[in-house]
């Protein structure tokens, strides 16, 4: 009996301390999910925007603010900056709490930092669609932003780093090793890239291969960590069961560590730059495959078994998605990259398609999974509406796999056609046009989706999310037992001891 | 695993190639050193001066700020990792030597080749055609009777303001889009300005380059890499040895 009331305490204290931590960093993360929903959004018009002018010249030509060379790089900018880092930071600064049972501290530091980093996400936009931009892919943003971008990095995340050291408990997560990792990674990457780019004095070539690498990085080593970290995170928390296996996660992520870095100089193959360079970045390209099966695997057989809770957990349809498009990644890229095809690959659509399912079809659809799951705890209210989440995972699911398809797909016939030599340039150029329409279609699919997904969000932001014990599912009724387990569940525990 | 070995690991893990394919590589290509043509090999004793003239570094800018990269490569591969070599017109020109025998400039692009740029702009996803040569290229176009264009400077010009409007033909459909921003239409006094752009007045109204136009496609001009080099960095299969 004594032992019963005993327990009945620690769970009590428990659901205190996560409800304690919710709340503290209600305000920052719903900042920097519905700010990056908003980038999202105008990102993906921007997409769509550009993908239709790559097949019609004459759309929007009037206006030099929306001509493709600058719509084009606002577009992959607004998605990387406005959202993916967003999406990170907010995923990153509520994990690292939870998992390190640490309330959040310094709020109104990480808010305003937050604040600062818009603000320069801002300018920076403005600043490539009004012609200033700097033209090196992934750092158009005029050369003033990068500073500010980097101190209100360090302001938004050292305090997750500073909770990590002093976790209770001393338990280390899988999930946590991807956090710090990604926190430890970001900025040396970042900080190397720009400072080689645009502070030093070097070789063109040389700057133009750092530019290369650093794309890559931040995808293979900042994007890749904070998704994987989530779905270490969800895939055991929803099903209720320890990962599959343990020494598989490590190896999967020591395997990322040591290839990650390698990967990105293949854009310079057959360039005049020493050849080693580009070659081992399409080596590691390829080998990325080794971590993406690795975590495929434990993630996937962490979930088996569980089929009722992946059908009606919006966050598991989301981060099973996200974790496939990971392993689909791993094959594009060992395909993309041989030296066969990297011919072909190099300068075409290809590259673009990659990047899309890297930022998107992996990375945020792994957040999209975080989103879903962490809101209702911080806002205390449920989703609205499992139709909204229905139809943005499908069409977003759909959407970015037509995307990527038609961009691979395409680029590699514009790829290959560039390499015979004999025949008119004019066919290279010409072949692709059937799929960027298709892409263009899919981004407006894509984009409707989104719209409920922001509208979504919104709503919940301003509180009006349903007041409810029992979380939207997917499926089922509304008051069928939690998948989620008690977790959050602090008012029914007090109310059911009243 | 303390925390202490788990960054050290990290550390360790992402320092190697930081040094490997970053650092070390980007020290020792600062200051590359000068090549020379050698009296054995190239027939006479020289520095190789890579030659360029035009306001690369503004033009450069504007290049970059205006998305040329996007659509447009500046990189002759290798043979081994491409086949710009073979294209005509991309990697060089048939051109008669100085005795009047045939032979292509054709080379792959060397380090040299993008003096006097902060970047090279090598590009993402080539849906134009590659510019490493294009003020070879133009030239040629000049010859084409369908042409509207006087000079490589009004080609230029012509298709940053509309590509379009480059040849007489109806269906010359070009997918690079307008520039008008850089340019300047005005009506005309008097004789009109010197430098409105041929071909493209219309009635009592003059188109001028902007300052940023003349810098751009200055830079545009400026990009001819054929020149011979030294046979040291010549990689040719047919390189021949100075007799």
């Amino acid at each position: 009996m004594a032992a019963d009331s005993d327990s009945k305490t620690k769970i009590h204290e428990d659901l205190e301390l996560r409800a304690r931590i919710d709340r503290s960093l209600r305000h920052p993360v719903m900042f920097f999910f519905t700010s990056g929903a908003a980038w999202l959004a105008v990102a993906l018009i921007l997409g769509f925007i550009s993908s239709f002018q790559s097949h019609d010249s004459r759309f929007l030509a009037g206006c030099e603010f929306l001509n493709y060379g600058r719509v084009y790089p606002a577009h992959v900018n607004a998605l990387v900056y406005g959202w993916g880092c967003q999406a990170a930071f907010g995923l990153i600064v509520w994990l690292m709490a939870r998992l390190s049972r640490k309330e959040g501290s310094s709020v109104g530091i990480i808010l305003t930092a937050g604040h600062v980093w818009n603000f320069g996400v801002l300018i920076g936009m403005l600043g490539i669609l009004g012609g200033y931009g700097s033209g090196k892919p992934w750092m158009e943003f005029p050369v003033a932003i990068w500073p500010l971008l980097l101190v209100s990095y360090f302001f938004i995340t050292v305090w997750s780093f500073i909770q990590f050291r002093c976790r209770e408990g001393g338990k280390t997560y899988v999930a946590q090793w991807y956090l710090v990792a990604s926190l430890f990674w970001f900025p040396w990457i970042y900080l190397t890239a720009h400072l080689f780019v645009f502070v030093f004095n070097g070789h063109p070539v040389m700057a133009a291969g750092v530019n290369a690498w650093f794309k890559y990085a931040l995808l293979f080593l900042f994007f890749t960590p904070v998704a994987l970290g989530t779905a270490y995170y969800l895939a055991p928390k929803i099903t209720g069961r320890p990962i599959y296996s343990y020494s598989l996660a490590l190896f999967g992520f020591w395997a990322l560590a040591v290839i990650g870095p390698w990967a990105g100089m293949q854009k310079l193959a057959g360039g005049p730059l020493p050849q080693f360079m580009p070659y081992v970045g399409a080596a590691a390209t390829v080998l990325v495959l080794i971590p993406a099966l690795a975590v495929g695997v434990n993630i996937l057989m962490t979930l088996r078994g569980h089929e009722s809770e992946v059908a009606a957990s919006p966050s598991l349809h989301f981060t099973i998605a996200g974790i496939v498009a990971f392993v689909v990644l791993g094959l594009v890229g060992m395909v993309l990259n041989t030296p066969g095809t990297l011919k072909m690959t190099q300068f075409a659509l290809t590259g673009y398609g990659f990047e899309i399912l890297a930022v998107y079809g992996f990375f945020s659809m792994c957040a999209f999974g975080g989103i879903y799951f962490i809101v209702p705890r911080i806002t205390r209210r449920e989703w609205l509406s499992r139709r909204f989440i229905g139809w943005h995972f499908w069409l977003t699911t759909y959407g970015i796999g037509t995307v990527v398809v038609c961009s691979i797909m395409g680029g590699y016939f514009q790829g290959a056609a560039q390499e015979a030599y004999n025949h008119a340039w004019h066919d290279a150029a010409t072949l692709n046009y059937a799929y960027n329409v298709g892409t263009t279609v899919a981004w407006g699919f894509i984009l409707f989706g989104n719209f409920f997904f922001l509208l979504h969000l919104l709503l919940m932001w301003a509180r009006l999310g349903r007041r409810s014990q029992h979380p939207t599912l997917l499926k089922g009724s509304h008051h069928g037992g939690s998948p989620h387990g008690p977790d959050g569940d602090l008012d029914e525990l007090q109310a059911s001891e009243a | 695993m303390t925390f202490k070995a788990f960054i050290s690991a990290l550390a360790v893990s992402f320092g190697i190639p930081w040094l490997l394919i970053i650092v070390v590589p980007f020290g020792k290509m600062r200051n590359l050193k000068a090549v020379h043509f050698e009296m054995a090999n190239d027939g006479k004793d020289e520095v190789y001066v890579p030659r360029r003239s035009g306001r690369i570094t503004t033009g450069s800018a504007l290049y970059g700020a205006n998305g040329c990269y996007v659509c447009h490569s500046q990189l002759i591969r290798a043979g081994y990792a491409g086949s710009e070599l073979g294209r005509p017109d991309w990697a060089g020109f048939r051109v008669k030597d100085e005795n009047g025998v045939s032979i292509n400039t054709a080379r792959e692009t060397t380090p040299y080749d993008y003096v006097g740029e902060p970047f090279a702009h090598i590009g993402i996803m080539r849906i134009g055609p590659d510019l490493t040569n294009v003020a070879g290229r133009i030239q040629s176009y000049l010859e084409d009777p369908l042409t509207k264009a006087e000079s490589p400077e009004n080609w230029l010009y012509l298709h940053l303001y509309n590509s379009a409007l480059k040849t007489r033909t109806l269906n010359n459909r070009s997918g690079c889009p307008r520039q008008a921003h850089l340019f300047e239409e005005r009506v005309v006094y008097g004789q009109g300005s010197p430098e409105a752009v041929p071909g493209l007045n219309r009635e009592g109204v003059e188109v001028l380059p902007t300052a940023e136009a003349k810098a751009l496609v200055s830079y545009l001009l400026s990009l001819r890499k054929d020149d011979a080099v030294p046979y040291s960095i010549n990689y040719s299969r047919e390189k021949k040895k100075a007799e």
